[in-house]
């Protein structure tokens, strides 16, 4: 990845994204900022990339090794898309991360950049996208598979009438090398309404796959080794309270 | 409350902002009592660090009084004093355990962006851009500080303000620098910057047994105070050429453990500076590595190369002659409550008073003009405490 094609994506991706946030931002915009944090996979929207002195920063910081994917750019012409999975270390046991995964409440925390979950019955939950999104995209997911301490899955009902993220959120567990507690890894199947490359839903969507997972994951581990999840909310500033970061 | 918050390239502004919260059970919110700018908030003011958004607060030296706990913090009450260090750690995950507390690997919410950047997020600091957290600092009237139990430190003696506000950063800082330079008696340490940090480093080296400290700056009351309360010789390098006179000074050997407690913004002389403008211009390098090169050129062979100054991303810096001359590098975010206690106890003790390198003390309101006078080392400035 050049570090140019960085650049320009950095850009469309901010003059396209960026909420404009001003002082005195209501709380109830936190939501739709929480999705512009999706899209931009946790951080580049809100830095002002506008500021081209910045911009240029950031890109040289990175040294040409950062490409932020957009959903669209998974996607091929006929809707295809490979899963997207990461890893991480998490310092406990296997089977107090899968009751984590599995309760709707913490749940709701590792997901809470991006999505809200609700339980609607014996092993289904109720997905929906924050922000203006969440009229759009609200889908019911089943569980497929439940070995507890090794492997996790949900896939999305099939019959639900409004559009779906992703249509399979699975989790597996493995001992990490050298006794560090659990290696997880959380693949995510992306299915997004219309979803083909270049379809107006999914230009719409302008999500960031790898990073929507990625923080799911930081999130999970903060979560189950601290009680607590860091936030960006709340928090005081020029522009107000809380944060579009 | 009154915050100092930032809005470009040098436009620091005293603003009215929200007062922080408690946000999570383990929370605290600390009313600020006295508050320092650090060298590392010039590199903010000079727009070199990514991440930062326009009504970010500043700030990340605070100490004050408790005045809020959430539920589960168990250390502080209401009334504690404490003293707030810069980095922010969870206490709970491996790096925390291991005492690596800048490595913190739960407290960066935005740890996805520095993974893009970095490979691994660091800890999350105070006021120091989104890139690092995102959270606000302390130079305000008040702060949250997250993981309440892990991070400040509870000062029970009647000592100053003055004299322990800097365990929150630069006395650490310096402290660890000089320990990772792995000092053994006898050894000749060269310490490049004579701000707070090389103070701090100077004395460090010090405590710890060095035969000889050099110090080296051009700014001569910064030179006068190394030499006055750090015992160190010092090198003015606008008068001087730095490689001849540590030549001379340790008969061709040369120093055995190095400290560039400069950073990202050194001061280059001769062509090598006029180069490293050029490529910062040109965003061909982030960072002048002045110093850097100079070190690793000076630095004997076998030596060691301690970095406590902050760099942000890439810099040109010749690595044949630290493999050839097999020098150890030591570096990182100051892994600040493994120091605490033991620091305060030194200052508890009359080991060393760290009031001695304030030379302005000002209201919050005269921060903006602070920040200027302390970027441009004008009035002899080295250290601003600011009283809320």
């Amino acid at each position: 990845m050049s570090e140019h094609s960085f650049e320009s994506a950095a850009e469309a991706v901010s003059n396209s994204m960026y909420p404009g946030a001003s002082a005195g931002a209501e709380p109830n915009r936190s939501r739709w900022k929480r999705v512009g944090t999706v899209a931009l996979g946790g951080a580049l929207v809100a830095f002002g990339l506008r500021r081209r002195s910045l911009g240029g920063t950031v890109i040289a910081l990175v040294g040409g090794a950062l490409s932020y994917r957009t959903l669209s750019d998974y996607l091929t012409d006929a809707g295809e898309m490979e899963p997207v999975e990461r890893s991480i270390t998490i310092d406990k046991p296997a089977d107090e991360l899968s009751d984590l995964a599995r309760d709707p409440e913490s749940l709701e925390r590792i997901v809470g950049h991006f999505a809200d979950v609700s339980a609607v019955g014996d092993d289904r939950y109720r997905w929906s996208a924050g922000g203006p999104l969440a009229r759009e995209l609200s889908w019911e997911m089943e569980s497929t598979a439940d070995e507890s301490g090794e492997r996790l899955r949900w896939e999305t009902v099939d019959d639900d009438s409004m559009g779906a993220l992703f249509d399979a959120w699975s989790l597996s567990f493995d001992s990490a090398p050298g006794d560090r507690g659990t290696k997880v890894t959380l693949e995510v199947r992306f299915d997004p309404p219309g979803g083909t490359a270049g379809s107006a839903a999914v230009e719409r969507l302008d999500v960031v796959p790898e990073s929507l997972v990625g923080t799911a994951l930081d999130r999970f581990k903060s979560l189950a080794e601290t009680g607590t999840v860091p936030t960006t909310e709340h928090r005081p500033s020029a522009r107000g309270r809380g944060d579009l970061l | 409350m009154r915050a100092l918050t930032w809005h470009g390239e040098k436009d620091v502004r005293v603003s009215e902002v929200p007062r922080p919260e408690i946000v999570e059970p383990t929370d605290a919110i600390v009313e600020i009592t006295a508050t320092a700018i650090c060298g590392s908030d010039l590199h903010l003011y000079n727009d070199r660090m990514p991440g930062m958004r326009e009504g970010d607060v500043l700030g990340h030296e605070p100490m004050g009084e408790v005045i809020e706990v959430g539920d589960e913090v168990e250390s502080l009450e209401v009334g504690d004093r404490v003293v707030v260090p810069f980095t922010i750690s969870c206490g709970s995950c491996w790096f925390c355990e291991e005492d690596l507390y800048s490595l913190c690997d739960n407290s960066n919410p935005n740890a996805e962006m520095a993974r893009k950047m970095m490979g691994q997020s660091p800890a999350g600091l105070f006021g120091y851009s989104h890139l690092l957290g995102g959270y606000a600092g302390g130079q305000a009237e008040y702060l949250r500080v997250p993981y309440a139990d892990v991070g400040p430190i509870k000062i029970e003696s009647d000592v100053s303000d003055e004299e322990v506000l800097f365990l929150s950063d630069v006395f650490p800082t310096g402290y660890m620098a000089a320990e990772n330079a792995d000092i053994e008696p006898e050894d000749t340490v060269a310490v490049w910057g004579c701000g707070p940090v090389g103070q701090f480093a100077i004395q460090s080296a010090q405590m710890m047994g060095a035969n000889q400290v050099i110090a080296i700056d051009r700014v001569p009351e910064r030179l006068e105070m190394a030499g006055e309360h750090g015992d160190a010789e010092t090198i003015n390098y606008e008068h001087a050429d730095v490689y001849d006179r540590l030549m001379s000074m340790t008969g061709g050997r040369g120093p055995d453990r190095c400290i560039d407690a400069v950073g990202t913004e050194a001061h280059g002389t001769g062509l090598d500076g006029v180069s490293d403008r050029v490529k910062e211009g040109a965003k061909l390098q982030d960072d002048r590595p002045y110093v850097l090169r100079e070190a690793i050129k000076c630095c004997r062979k076998g030596g060691t190369l301690s970095v406590p100054g902050v760099y942000l991303g890439r810099a040109n810096v010749p690595f044949g002659p630290l493999m050839n001359k097999a020098l150890t590098v030591k570096t990182g975010q100051t892994h600040m409550q493994r120091y605490l206690d033991p620091l305060l106890g030194k200052i508890e003790e009359d080991e060393i008073d760290p009031s001695f390198i304030i030379s302005h003390q000002v209201g919050l309101e005269d921060g903006p003009e602070m920040y200027q006078t302390f970027n441009d080392k004008e009035d002899d400035c080295i250290k601003v405490v600011m009283t809320p």
